[in-house]
Parts: C-alpha cells; structure tokens; sequence
C-alpha cells in the first residue's frame, strides 16, 4: 500500500506529510504517532465517524504513522489523508495515486475548508503533484497558476473517484476579480487639507509611509481611512501573496478583495502585530501586506513594539523566531501613522493654547525614534480647520476619489513596467543599492540634492528615500526624468510641514 | 429469592443465544471462566470475534440492563477478552457487546443489542 500524502504548515510553507495506516486484530483502537498536536490527535474520531457514514467500519488495532517523525504535524488537515491510509489498509479503496490530500472531516463525511490550502496548491505547483482540496477551498486554490487540483465535497466523493465510480469538478484556474475600491470617506467630502491629499496620493502611488500630526480632531483619521478609496488594485501576484498569508490564519477568501487595510489599537501586543505564538502565526504587519498598516495615536504604542518594526518596515518581510524555530513571512506595507503634536494636542494651533510642559512635549516626541522617523517618507503637519471654515456653506469640495485613484493607477503602471523582471513593483520596494543607478535622475538633480541634503542632514537611507518620492512625484506627472521641481516637493515631506 | 436470580440469568442467556444465532452468528464458547472475569457468550460475526455480555431484567425495572455496566465491569470485560483471544490463538480483530434481555410475563423477552461498546474510549 502506498502511503497517502498530506501536508502540515511550517509557516506559509506547506510541507508534505507521509501517511500510512496498519491495522492489526485486536479490540478496536486508534493510535497516531509521529508528532501529532492535539487537533491531528482527535481526528481520530472524526476520521472512524466518517468512514462509518460511508459504511466502511474499522475494526481492530489501527497504527498510523505520520512521517518525518520529527517534524510536528497541527490542525485538523490531515483527517482526509489518515481517512485515506486508513481505508487503505482496509482494503476499501483500490491503491491511492501519487497526489496530496487535505481537509477536515465532519462526523457525516463531510468536508471542510482548511487553513493552508493556498500554500498546499503552491507546494503541488512545485512539485508537479496533483492535489485534492475540500469544495470550500477550490476557489483560494484557483489563484494558483499550473497547479492541478480537483475539489470534492465529502470523503464519499473522493472515495467513489479513487474507485473510478464518480468524477471530481477539476479546479479551474481563475483571475482575481477586483471591484472598485469604496471610497468611505470620498476625498470631495473632505474639506481643505489639500496638502495631506495630495501626500496621500504619491504614498498611494508608490506605497510611501506617512505621518500625519495634527490636533484632536482636524481629520487625521479621516484622511486615513480616505486612503482606502485610492490605493491600486492588487496585481494577480501581489493578490496571491495577500490570499497565502490569509489562508495560513483560515481567513475566508475574498475573490474580490482590495489591497487590506488594518487599524490597529496601541494596546495590541507585539505577538499580535509582529506574528509569534506556539504555532508562528503571521501578525497584522504581515495581514496587511501588500496593503495599509494604520497606526492611530502612534506615540501611545509600546516603544518596543515600534522599534520592533523598524527593520520589517525596511526589508518587507519579518523573520518570527521562537524556540520552536523560525519563519519568514512577507509584510510590505504602507504604513500610515497619525499622531498630536503634545500630549494635550494643541501645540501649535493658532487658537487654543497647549497646556503641555516643555518636559511633557519633550518626553511625548522622543517614544517615537529617530530610526523610525527616518523610515518614514512623507511627514505631514494636518493643520484644524477653524469653526468658521467647516461651517462655510459652500464646499470647496476637491476631486472626487475616483479622479485620484485613475492617476494612482497610471502612476503604479508606469512603475510596474518599470520594475517589470526586477520582482519589484513599487518605487518604495527598490532596496538602496539598485536607487540611485535605475532612477534616471535628469542631470541637474545631483548637485541641487547634494547642497540639500547637507543643509537637511540627511542620513543615506534618508537620500535613497527622498529619490524614491521623487520619483514616484515624477511618475504621477508622467516625466521620463526626475526633475529638480520632483525632488524639491519630496524634500519638502521629508523636512515635515512642522519641524519636530 | 435465593437462586431465581441466576435462574433469570440463565433464561436470559438462552434467550440470548437464539437470538445472536438467529443473527446468523456463530456462538463459540457460553460461561468461559478467567480468575477475574466471567465472558458470558462469545461468538463470530463476520470475521470479527464478539465477547457477549448479556444483561437480564424482568419487566419494570427502574435501571435497564445496559445501564448496569459500569467502567469497573468493562474494564473485567476487557481484561478476560484478551485472555479469551490469546489463549484460543485468536488474530482478528474482536469487540465486547452487551444484549440486554428483558423479560415480560406471559409472552416473548425483548432482546437490544449494543455493539462495540468500548469503542476505543477505554482503552488506546
């Protein structure tokens, strides 16, 4: 009998798992070995309900071995597999194929979705080994170009395919169907700020970070969330990328997903943000890969969980390490970060007057580092609008979010072609040593930042970050070159409207 | 009272008898005795040898056959089931019934049969 292949997830990775099934006399009994946790080890129940809904009953002494023996199984997916080696053994089912298996059993012999399936269908692709995935899992599988795969509905299913009595519906490889993002809130109903709108559509178009500062209450949040309405749909790999890090947590599949957006609270601890825990999940800097990391009042997160971010925020992907081992997941985000200029909130407004010592501001400025400030491209003071401007009866309106999203996209084209074969798709993923050779700097640019950049001080990194603004300013306004104007205008979010 | 209990126990191990031969099973062995344990009937059943515990009430008792075994008298079960098989040589795969037999006067005993009642759950 050969074994049965499943898969158990080592991360995203989903790594192939022997299974094989003996079965001796004996008064009937289950016993699994091979590093099983504690779902693997109760699927025996599930598995001997549901071959007994199909009138298979097992009796006597069933060994199943799960191999590599050192390599820990979890969760629930292997009940197919072990329901398979089992029947196997029986002598139920003629000798199972050469494939990979996965799914949850029902007491009924149903099947249901499991979480890894998108990284089960890439490991097949690679492997060039078929895969059979539970119906709820057919569509995140679909992502997976050249992947061959078939869904079933049940263990009955699968069963009366290996037996040649019924065919499985085969899963078609599908594209992405993306709607149009929701603008909630539409930039037209946001008044004034200009200035942050127009930062919002360059860290839209080339996925710059952000910082907002402003008083309580001058549309920080708001503009935040106007974000949403802009942000370039998801490339067909960018999408699959987003779908694997949501099928590792068993996140439903969204074929209409948009790039994500998190907003996380500043009581989150750094497990929940970063990934980690016993089985290494991935956190919500991972969740919004390829999307938005919302950190409102940023000053109020635990220092260490900022500095925690730092080189994340650099290289794209987090690396979680625990005594149980190490995992790399992917997280590049946009971050957006809104904060107070003060603890009180009025620093600097032109009518309330801050109530804050020197030593409060002082202490309030310095939880948010340095190093973190650095990697943030577009800093950005959101001045209030004063009581008699938002009561202004006319509403000077602005463009609609549609209109900025169309330039958006154009902008991230352009970028695409760009960086085509390189596998970036973003100015802000260029890493540093590739900056200042691919950008095609117009020839007065050089001098004009070198003068800039000592009068700013800028560090090196800093340089590298204000040419990848420029050039995705330059993008936005469809120049070959970058032009001195460009880099004048990421200079200027660089410095900050405010000077911290 | 005296010996009409195990007067009822044997009727009902009769009645029990007919009732799994009836089933088209084929009873080996009635009354084997272990130090420890007693298997009332054991039988085969399509390749699968079953140790039959039969349990007999008269009409209107509050406790029902079935209920009165406990995990101290499967545990009994268990323990002189696998003396049973390894001392007849038996390889297969094997499991403990009970036959709860109820007596009614003046007409036919009702016979229910619970099947694999250990079922894993006391032993792995």
């Amino acid at each position: 009998m050969n074994p049965v292949w499943g898969i158990t997830l080592k991360g995203m990775e989903a790594l192939r798992v022997e299974v094989e099934a003996e079965i001796t006399g004996g008064l009937f009994a289950i016993s699994i070995v091979g590093l099983p946790d504690t779902a693997v080890r109760e699927s025996k129940e599930r598995v001997r309900a549901a071959l007994r809904s199909l009138g298979l009953s097992v009796r006597g002494r069933v060994a199943v071995n799960l191999a590599p023996a050192d390599l820990p199984k979890e969760g629930a997916i292997l009940d197919l597999p072990i329901a398979l080696g089992i029947a196997g053994a029986m002598g139920s089912i003629p000798e199972v194929p050469r494939a990979i298996f996965l799914g949850e059993l029902a007491l009924d012999g149903r099947l249901r979705g499991v979480r890894g399936a998108v990284g089960a269908a890439i490991l097949a692709r690679d492997t060039g080994i078929p895969l059979f995935v539970p119906a709820d899992n057919a569509d995140e599988v679909s992502l997976v170009e050249g992947c061959e795969a078939w869904g079933a509905e049940s263990l009955g299913d699968v069963i009366a395919f290996l037996r040649g009595e019924k065919k499985l519906i085969p899963v078609v490889p599908a594209v992405p169907e993306a709607k149009p993002p929701i603008a909630d809130p539409d930039f037209a109903d946001i008044r004034g700020q200009s200035g942050a709108k127009r930062a919002l559509e360059i860290a839209a178009a080339g996925h710059h970070n952000i910082l907002f500062t402003g008083a309580p209450g001058s549309g920080k949040t708001l503009l935040a969330r106007a974000l949403r309405g802009i942000l370039p749909p998801l490339s067909r790999d960018e999408f699959l990328e987003a779908a694997l890090v949501r099928s590792t947590l068993g996140i439903p599949f969204d074929r209409g997903m948009h790039p994500p957006f998190r907003t996380v609270h500043h009581t989150a601890s750094i497990v929940s943000i970063c990934g980690g825990g016993a089985t290494l999940r991935p956190g919500e800097v991972s969740l919004a890969h390829r999307g938005v990391l919302f950190l409102d009042e940023f000053p109020e997160f635990r220092r260490d969980l900022l500095e925690a971010l730092r080189q994340p925020l650099e290289d794209g992907r987090i690396t979680v390490s625990r005594a149980s081992g190490s995992v790399v997941y992917p997280c590049r985000v946009l971050l957006v970060a809104a904060c107070n200029p003060c603890p009180c909130g009025w620093d600097g407004d032109p009518v309330e007057r801050c109530t804050c010592s020197a030593t409060e501001r002082e202490r309030y400025r310095r939880k948010i580092s340095g190093p973190i400030l650095d990697r943030i491209d577009l800093h950005l003071a959101v001045p209030r609008l004063l009581p008699e401007e938002l009561v202004a009866v006319e509403s000077e309106g602005g463009e609609p979010s549609a209109a900025i999203a169309a330039r958006v996209r154009k902008a991230r084209e352009i970028q695409r072609e760009r960086w085509a074969g390189t596998g970036f798709t973003c100015n802000a993923e260029l890493p540093e040593r590739l900056v200042k050779r691919s950008l095609s700097l117009s020839p007065d640019v050089r001098p004009f930042l070198a003068s800039m950049a000592e009068r700013l001080r800028l560090s090196g990194r800093g340089i590298s970050r204000v040419l990848k603004v420029s050039r995705t300013i330059a993008d936005l306004a469809g120049s070959r070159d970058v032009e001195v104007p460009h880099v004048a205008e990421a200079l200027a979010y660089r410095d900050g409207g405010e000077k911290r | 009272m005296t010996a009409e209990h195990l007067e009822r126990g044997r009727r009902g191990e009769e009645i029990a008898a007919a009732y799994l031969a009836g089933l088209g099973w084929t009873i080996l062995d009635r009354n084997v005795v272990f130090r420890g344990g007693e298997l009332d009937l054991v039988a085969l059943s399509g390749g699968e040898l079953v140790v039959v515990e039969v349990r007999t009430r008269s009409e209107g008792w509050m406790q029902r056959g079935e209920e009165s075994v406990g995990p101290r008298k499967l545990g009994r079960l268990v323990r002189a089931g696998r003396r049973y098989v390894e001392t007849r040589g038996w390889t297969g795969p094997w499991r403990i019934d009970i036959l709860a037999v109820t007596l009614h006067p003046g007409r036919d005993a009702s016979v229910e049969r619970f099947e694999d009642v250990t079922a894993g759950a006391y032993l792995t």
